[in-house]
C-alpha cells in the first residue's frame, strides 16, 4: 500500500543544506496499524507530511497504492489527500462555526459528491463514532473526546485507504484518550489501515508495528504482538 | 457543491466578525451611498427643471433694464417703458407675444385679514407666456386694461392667506394698498419655481398698475414669448434692434438692457448640475477604491488569522483554486453587501433631499445596479492578492501555524 525508496528531504538554510530525511525505505501493507515514534527534530513530522501527501520529497520515490505520488502537482496531491487519506490531528482542527455534521461533510464537498448520498454517509460515520445524537452541535458544545470522534468521522467519510493520526490523544485525558484508541483499534480490526504518530509508549504499544525514527533515518522497525 | 460551500463559509466568516466586517465595508457603504444620492439628486433636479420649463408653455425671453453707459462711464439707470413694449409689439416679422410686467409690494385686506403681497401689473399676454391658467372666473381683457379697471386675478393660495376660500373671494372686493379691487378670476395652482411663488401673488391689468399703483410707466421687465421652434438668435437681434432705436443708442455703444433666454439658462443649470454630480460621484468613486484597499487589508489579516483553517481545508482535499475562490467570494460578498447597504442609505438620503426641495423622486435603476456591481468588482479586484496568498500557503506548514 505504502512503499518508499530512499526518501530524502532537505531544506536550504542559506548556503547550507539541512537534511530532515536522509534516505527512508519503508513499506506498509493494507490493514496494518503502525506507530511512528521519534524525538522532536528526528524527522518524523517531515516523514508524516510526505506520506500524508502534504509535502513532496527532495529525492526518492513514494508509491501509494502502486501510484507514484512523489512528483504530482499541488492539485493532484489535493485529490489524493481528499480520496486516499483521512487526517486526525492532535488539536482536532474542526471548523468552529460549523456543526459536527457539516464538519464531517466538508471532505465530500471537496470531492464534489452528490449532496444526499454524502449526507447519509456522513450520518452513518457519526453513528459509527457514537455521536448520532450530536450532529447539530458545534465543536464548542462538545467535549474534547467527542470533538476527536467528529474528526475521526470526518477522516472516514470519503472511505480513505489510510487513516493518519498525528498525536490523536495528545490533547485528551488518559481515559478519553483510551476511548479514542479503542475506536481506532476497532476500525483497524475491520481492515482499516492506520498510521499513528506518537511519542507515548503506551499508545505505540497498542499498535501492531512500531517504527522509530532518529536523525532522519529509521532506527528500529519492530513487529509488536 | 463547492460554490455553495464557498458562499456558506464566506457568509459564516463575515457573520463571525460582524463588527469588523461592518467597519471594513463602511468606506464602501459611504462611497456607494454618496454615488447613489448624488446621481439621484442630479436626476431629480433635472426632472424638476424640466417640469419648470414645461410650465412656461412657450419659450420665454426676458428683457430687463440695465445701466446706460457712455464711454465706459455709467450715466444712470435707463428704464424699460410701456413705449418700448408697444414698439416691440409693432414688429410683425416675428410671431411673438410681448408681455410687459411691473411688480410692487402692497398690503392687501379682505374683511378683517391682511397680507403683504406682490402686486403684478400684467398685460393679457403675460398669462399665456407664463403658462398660467384660470381655475375660477376669468382673466381680464385688453379693453379692461385700456380702461384701467380695478380688477384683480389672484393666485390659488391667496384665499388661504386671507383665511377664506377661493370661491368665497370670487366677485368680492379686496383692498389693495387701500383701494378696492374686484376679484374676477382665480388661477390654477402653479407650484413654486425657484425663487417665485406665483400662487401667492395678485395680477392686475398693467395700465391699472402703472397709473394707480406704481405711478410710473417704467416697467420691471418685458417678457417675450416665442414659439419653441423659433430662431432665438434672430429674435434676440430683432429685440436688440428695436430697443437700441427706442433708447437712442449710437453704434459702438453698449446696450442699456439685458435679454435673458430662460431655456438657455436652464441648459446651463442642467449642465452645471451634471458636472457637479459627476464630480461628486468621482470623489465617491475614489472612496470606493479606498474602501477596496481597506477590504484588502482586512482580508490579508483574515488569511493570516485563518492559516490553520486553510491548512486544514487543504489537508482535507481543497485545491489551491478552491481556496482562492473561497477568499475571492468572501471579499466580493463583503463589498457587495456594503454596496447594497450604501444603495439603501443613498436612496433614503435622496428621498429626504427630494421631498425637502419638493422635487420629483427620480433614481435611475442603472445607477443602483451599476454601483452594486462596481462595489462587487472592487471587492473582487482587491480580494485577488489576499486570496492568492491563501491559495499559495503550504498545507504542511500552515497546519502547524500557531
Amino acid at each position: 500500500m505504502i512503499s518508499t525508496e530512499n526518501l530524502e528531504k532537505h531544506y536550504e538554510v542559506g548556503p547550507e543544506k539541512v537534511f530532515a530525511l536522509k534516505g527512508i525505505d519503508l513499506s506498509i501493507k493494507k490493514g496494518e496499524f503502525v506507530s511512528i515514534m521519534g524525538p522532536s527534530g528526528s524527522g518524523k513530522t517531515t516523514l508524516m507530511n510526505i506520506i500524508g501527501c502534504l509535502d513532496s520529497p527532495s529525492k526518492g520515490d513514494y508509491f501509494l497504492n502502486g501510484k507514484l505520488v512523489s512528483d504530482l502537482s499541488d492539485d493532484e496531491l489535493a485529490k489524493i489527500r481528499n480520496q486516499e487519506i483521512g487526517f486526525i490531528f492532535q488539536s482536532f482542527n474542526l471548523l468552529a462555526r460549523n456543526s459536527a455534521l457539516s464538519n464531517v461533510l466538508l471532505p465530500t464537498k471537496y470531492a464534489g459528491l452528490d449532496g444526499k448520498k454524502s449526507l447519509s454517509i456522513a450520518k452513518e460515520m457519526l453513528e459509527l463514532v457514537g455521536l448520532s445524537d450530536r450532529t447539530d452541535h458545534t465543536p464548542s458544545e462538545l467535549s474534547g473526546g467527542q470533538q476527536q470522534r467528529v474528526a475521526i468521522a470526518r477522516a472516514l467519510v470519503n472511505r480513505p485507504s489510510i487513516i493518519f493520526a498525528d498525536e490523536p490523544t495528545g490533547n485528551l485525558d488518559s481515559k478519553t484518550g483510551q476511548d479514542v484508541m479503542n475506536l481506532l483499534k476497532d476500525l483497524n480490526n475491520n481492515g482499516q489501515t492506520i498510521i499513528i504518530i506518537t511519542h507515548e509508549d503506551n499508545i505505540a504499544n497498542q499498535s501492531n508495528r512500531i517504527i522509530k525514527i532518529k536523525d532522519g533515518l529509521i532506527e528500529e522497525d519492530n513487529k509488536n504482538v | 457543491m463547492i460554490l455553495r460551500e464557498s458562499f456558506e463559509s464566506a457568509l459564516n466568516s463575515i457573520k463571525a466578525n460582524a463588527l469588523r466586517s461592518f467597519l471594513t465595508s463602511l468606506a464602501i457603504i459611504i462611497g456607494t451611498a454618496a454615488v447613489i444620492a448624488v446621481i439621484g439628486i442630479g436626476t431629480s433636479a433635472n426632472k424638476a427643471l424640466d417640469a419648470e420649463i414645461d410650465e412656461f408653455g412657450v419659450r420665454n425671453l426676458s428683457i430687463f433694464a440695465g445701466q446706460k453707459r457712455r464711454g465706459g462711464v455709467s450715466s444712470g439707470a435707463s428704464p424699460l417703458t410701456l413705449k418700448d413694449a408697444y414698439a416691440l409689439e409693432r414688429v410683425t416679422e416675428h410671431d411673438w407675444l410681448v408681455a410687459p410686467g411691473i411688480q410692487r409690494g402692497r398690503q392687501v385686506q379682505f374683511e378683517n385679514n391682511n397680507m403683504q403681497a406682490s402686486i403684478n401689473g400684467y398685460s393679457v399676454n403675460n398669462f399665456p407666456v407664463r403658462g398660467f391658467n384660470i381655475e375660477y372666473g376669468r382673466l381680464f381683457t385688453e379693453k379692461e386694461n385700456l380702461a384701467r379697471k380695478k380688477y384683480v386675478v389672484i393666485g390659488s393660495k391667496v384665499a388661504s392667506e386671507l383665511k377664506t376660500f377661493s370661491r368665497n373671494l370670487l366677485n368680492k372686493d379686496v383692498l389693495i394698498g387701500g383701494a378696492s379691487y374686484k376679484v374676477i378670476g382665480i388661477l390654477k395652482e402653479e407650484g413654486s419655481s425657484g425663487w417665485q411663488s406665483p400662487d401667492d401673488e395678485f395680477y392686475i391689468p398693467i395700465l391699472t398698475a402703472t397709473s394707480r399703483i406704481a405711478g410710473t410707466e417704467d416697467l420691471g421687465w418685458i417678457n417675450v414669448g416665442i414659439p419653441n421652434d423659433a430662431n432665438v438668435d434672430l429674435v434676440m437681434m430683432s429685440i436688440e434692434e428695436v430697443l437700441r432705436r427706442q433708447h437712442d443708442i449710437g453704434p459702438g455703444e453698449d446696450n442699456d438692457f439685458r435679454i435673458n433666454d430662460w431655456s438657455q439658462y436652464a441648459d446651463l443649470r442642467r449642465q452645471a448640475t451634471n458636472i457637479f454630480a459627476l464630480l461628486i460621484a468621482g470623489i465617491a468613486g475614489i472612496s470606493l477604491v479606498v474602501g477596496g484597499i481597506g477590504v484588502m487589508n482586512i482580508m490579508l489579516v483574515s488569511v493570516t488569522e485563518r492559516t490553520r483553517e486553510i491548512g486544514l481545508r487543504k489537508a482535507l482535499g481543497a485545491t489551491p483554486k478552491i481556496i482562492l475562490f473561497q477568499f475571492l467570494v468572501e471579499a466580493t460578498i463583503l463589498c457587495a453587501i456594503g454596496g447594497i447597504i450604501g444603495v439603501f442609505i443613498g436612496t433614503l438620503l435622496l428621498y429626504v433631499f427630494a421631498s425637502f426641495n419638493d422635487w420629483p423622486f427620480a433614481m435611475p435603476f442603472s445607477a443602483i445596479l451599476g454601483s452594486i456591481t462596481f462595489s462587487a468588482i472592487v471587492g473582487l479586484i482587491f480580494g485577488i492578492w489576499p486570496a492568492r496568498r491563501a491559495a499559495k500557503l503550504d498545507p504542511a506548514v500552515s497546519l502547524r501555524y500557531e
